[in-house]
């Protein structure tokens, strides 16, 4: 066994962090999309613990039926419980899975990470909404789902009845935006917050993630064809709307927005922009002003020059050492060649392997000694 | 083909007309402008300055361009009265990379004046090759050049290029080519003693001083006379990410590495020993080790965990400030080897740092998009420069610069100092310390809690001697706005540089703009008679 040690095991060496696996994932034909993502949430590390924690203690309610949250938490146990430090699993019940269930990810063209992700994502919501749902009304009891605390967004909800439900996945990855309109006429302001479980920000060239989310959170003028309606002045008006992050969230998901529709050329373009992201991040755009740190541990990256076409492999930091997942490959990186993928500053380069969606996650400062 | 994708051309820099060596950079986009305009008048692209077209590709991604600013005075390689130049007699030397001597040595009065003596001899050849095959050999070696002027060292790919600063030549006239590994860093120092001037150091972590003199006078491409420090990374194998002489310290200079260790050598010591120092035990404790036996290096300080990116020196050598990977600052006596201040960024790694002249304060530049300003009197931040888009790459007071209504009697000092980032951007800045408000302290939710009180509390209170300040809060740092904002290049920019007569931007890749100040009486002057014709006067583009 010790002799069949891998070329990651030897690079590692008794640093080999104990208990950890890191398994490749073999593609089934374009399934690299899946794969990337999958490896940044395995080591998304408290999803992988509440998901794998969730299934062993509700094996009984699921029977047998299948679903993606089996499927991925058979396959994160799978990882898991290897013998083997290192070596290549097939996903494939997930990946038969995801095909029955949604078309477009049934055929063998390119598919987008981000669009799986958020589709896994909801997808994983919405069977935990539903069995929560059962259980409740198997149980006559509503104690056992778990609420919003008073005053996070009820007040806000736009009037909607149904109670929202904080799953594992939500308290993981779920933030609140405030889009905060004020009307130029009454000076009404008016705060709509809305979920989010990733987000989805656009993209310049030469700029940094913190400088594109703080365009994110800018004040935007809608006038013209695209003017408020104020519900006090009981027309359309000129308003200021921005965006500002109410409840920053555990694992923030940045997607950057690197395919764009071009009018002119009437289909997508990929935008090879340079765009840097820091290994550690702060939100400055939020309503309250507390400082929420987070530090990056994963990135997908899309390599290729254009949006139909290309690879998608992963960047993984797990136990202060980056690793690099390419399908079955897994490989030791040095924590300075994050940067290779940034972008290029120039349009035309040889350079395509672009960072494109980025997990932070939260990280607690000691109190405020 | 350049001009002919920008419509309204104008036509950057005459220098460039005939040379289309850098035709594939992309160099000149449509919308970069060729001036740009401060309280005090115009800054206008004079010249620039590259290196053959066909090393771009090798080397992307692979190094970062660096430039040091030498310059040679007039005496003979072998003349051994250079002991009279000891402190501050020529102001000349800045250094991009190092930054050492940030401040121009405190002296204003000296410096890159007129052409350079040696120009006539080469810039008639050096233009002959195109697409970078051929220029080398066009290069005539001349041992009786004695050197004289001011050069511009950048390391781009797996060589050094010089270039004259004082020439309208955009190519070099002389490339030093390491076939082994890249250079990152240089520096330079105007008084060393024994000829050897100049420090590289590579991303193999080796280190060579050499004697820049000796290279220009030298035809060849490889570096020549050179003394060979940490050879093939025998002592500390990991990049050399940045080097700077000891102001006034005879000799003495410290090489900072990518694994958070910093190396003091003695130009007069043996370089061949292989010194071995105790692992480190702590990787997050500072601690220094000397070595044991009178050998090259003679200590080594382990700053941090992670790299070392920038280090600067007081104009007197007293404090030696240092910025990487964990994003504090820190400041050192260097001779006592005390850490007597220092503190976090916002987030993110810090990437650059300098002093001001008069040693009050540091500038830093990092991830956070941010350019620190750090007090030595109080050791904390006071002021944080919110303006560019991206990292922050360079940072550098202009020591040459005087308020305009200066008049020596006010106690309202005012600091002018610039700072490039990766968003391709230039930034100039004006620091009033009389200006600088705290912004209001709201609490969050509106309403004072203990908890925003306590916090902002210890923010001002006052740090003991050594300690490091953790990351301020976004509300208890004033803010500052750039005065300017110009976008230089296409690519993002690594170093900025002042000298008396221009600002100097380098870009990632290579290529470096030198930018005029306005001339004098452009400004205000109101007693001035050149002042308001010159300020009449429409400027086109810019003529040679």
């Amino acid at each position: 066994m010790g002799a069949a040690g891998s070329k990651l095991e030897k690079a590692l060496g008794d640093q080999f962090p104990e208990g950890e696996r890191y398994f490749g994932l073999e593609n089934f034909g374009n399934t690299c999309y899946c794969n990337s993502v999958l490896q940044a949430l395995y080591f998304c590390v408290p999803f992988r613990e509440q998901l794998l924690e969730y299934y062993s203690s509700n094996k009984s309610f699921t029977d047998a039926e299948e679903n993606l949250l089996t499927c991925l938490a058979d396959l994160f146990t799978q990882i898991t419980s290897q013998k083997k430090k290192t070596g290549v699993i097939a996903p494939k019940r997930f990946v038969q899975r995801l095909k029955k269930q949604n078309e477009i990810f049934r055929s063998y063209m390119h598919q987008d990470a981000h669009e799986f992700l958020n589709y896994l994502l909801n997808e994983l919501v919405d069977i935990l909404e539903k069995e929560s749902r059962a259980v409740k009304s198997d149980l006559e009891s509503s104690s056992s789902s778990e609420q919003i605390p008073n005053g996070l967004n009820t007040s806000h909800t736009n009037g909607h009845i149904k109670e929202p439900l904080v799953t594992w996945v939500h308290k993981n990855f779920q933030g609140i935006l405030t889009n905060e309109t004020r009307c130029l006429r009454c000076e009404t302001v008016t705060a709509r917050d809305e979920t989010f479980l990733d987000l989805s920000i656009d993209i310049e060239q030469n700029s940094s993630i913190t400088s594109c989310l703080k365009n994110f959170s800018s004040t935007e003028t809608l006038n013209a064809e695209d003017k408020f309606f104020c519900d006090k002045c009981c027309s359309l008006q000129e308003a200021q709307k921005r965006m500002k992050i109410k409840k920053p969230p555990q694992i923030l998901v940045i997607h950057l927005k690197r395919f764009k529709y071009i009018e002119q050329l009437g289909r997508y373009k990929k935008l090879s922009y340079r765009v840097v992201f820091p290994l550690e991040l702060k939100l400055t755009n939020t309503v309250e002003d507390t400082d929420a740190e987070y530090s990056l541990f994963a990135v997908v990256v899309h390599v290729g020059s254009g949006p139909n076409h290309g690879h998608y492999v992963s960047l993984v930091k797990s136990h202060n050492h980056w690793l690099f997942f390419d399908d079955e490959n897994v490989e030791m990186i040095d924590e300075s060649a994050v940067q290779t993928f940034f972008g290029s500053a120039q349009e035309y380069s040889s350079n395509t392997d672009h960072g494109y969606i980025l997990f932070y996650e939260r990280v607690d400062v000691g109190s405020a000694s | 083909m350049i001009s002919a994708s920008n419509p309204n051309s104008m036509m950057s820099s005459s220098s460039t007309t005939g040379n289309n060596n850098a035709a594939g950079s992309g160099q000149q986009a449509p919308g970069l402008k060729t001036y740009f305009k401060t309280p005090e008048g115009r800054y206008k692209l004079k010249y620039e300055k590259s290196h053959p077209a066909g090393l771009l590709h090798y080397a992307h991604g692979k190094s970062v361009t660096q430039v040091t600013l030498a310059h040679l005075k007039d005496k003979p390689a072998h003349a051994l009265s250079s002991s009279s130049s000891s402190i501050g007699i020529s102001s000349g030397v800045k250094s991009a990379a190092a930054k050492f001597l940030g401040g121009g040595n405190g002296s204003r009065a000296l410096s890159f004046v007129g052409g350079n003596g040696g120009s006539k001899s080469s810039s008639g050849t050096t233009k002959v090759g195109s697409l970078g095959s051929s220029y080398t050999n066009s290069y005539t070696p001349n041992s009786n050049f004695d050197g004289k002027g001011t050069y511009l060292i950048f390391n781009v790919g797996d060589a050094i290029f010089i270039s004259d600063l004082n020439s309208q030549d955009k190519d070099p006239i002389k490339s030093i080519n390491f076939s082994t590994s890249n250079p990152i860093s240089h520096a330079f120092d105007p008084d060393a003693k024994d000829g050897h001037d100049l420090l590289i150091g590579l991303n193999s972590g080796d280190v060579y001083s050499v004697s820049l003199r000796q290279q220009l006078q030298d035809g060849g491409k490889k570096l020549v006379g050179g003394q060979h420090y940490n050879k093939d990374g025998c002592v500390n194998n990991s990049r050399c990410t940045s080097i700077a002489w000891v102001p006034n310290g005879d000799g003495t200079f410290v090489v900072a590495h990518a694994d958070g260790n910093m190396y003091v050598y003695e130009k007069s010591k043996d370089g061949s020993g292989d010194p071995s120092f105790p692992v480190v035990k702590d990787q997050n404790q500072f601690s220094v080790s000397h070595a044991r036996y009178s050998k090259n290096p003679i200590a080594r300080w382990h700053i941090c965990q992670g790299s070392i990116n920038s280090i600067a020196f007081s104009n007197d050598g007293a404090y030696i400030a240092i910025v990487g990977r964990d994003g504090y600052l820190r400041v050192f006596d260097f001779k006592t080897e005390q850490l007597i201040c220092g503190g976090k960024s916002y987030y993110g790694a810090l990437l650059c740092c300098t002093w001001s002249m008069d040693g009050k304060y540091i500038l830093t530049g990092g991830e956070d998009d941010l350019v620190q300003v750090w007090s030595m009197e109080e050791r904390k931040i006071v002021a944080w420069g919110e303006g560019h888009s991206s990292w922050v790459s360079g940072v550098a007071f202009d020591s040459y610069w005087s308020a305009p209504n200066a008049d020596g009697t006010g106690e309202n000092v005012v600091y002018r100092f610039g700072s490039v980032g990766q968003d391709t951007q230039l930034l100039l800045w004006d620091l009033e310390m009389d200006e600088l408000v705290v912004p209001m302290r709201r609490a969050p939710g509106g309403s004072p809690t203990m908890s925003t009180g306590s916090q902002s509390a210890h923010w001002d209170h006052a740090c003991p001697l050594g300690a490091l300040r953790p990351a301020p809060s976004m509300r208890d740092v004033p803010k500052l706005s750039p005065l300017v904002v110009h976008r230089v290049h296409t690519d993002p920019l690594s170093g900025l540089i002042f000298t008396q007569e221009s600002v100097l931007t380098v870009c990632r890749e290579g290529h470096i703009k030198i930018w005029a100040r306005p001339s004098e009486g452009q400004t205000t002057g109101s007693d001035s008679l050149s002042g308001t014709s010159l300020k009449e006067k429409p400027k086109v583009g810019y003529r040679q």
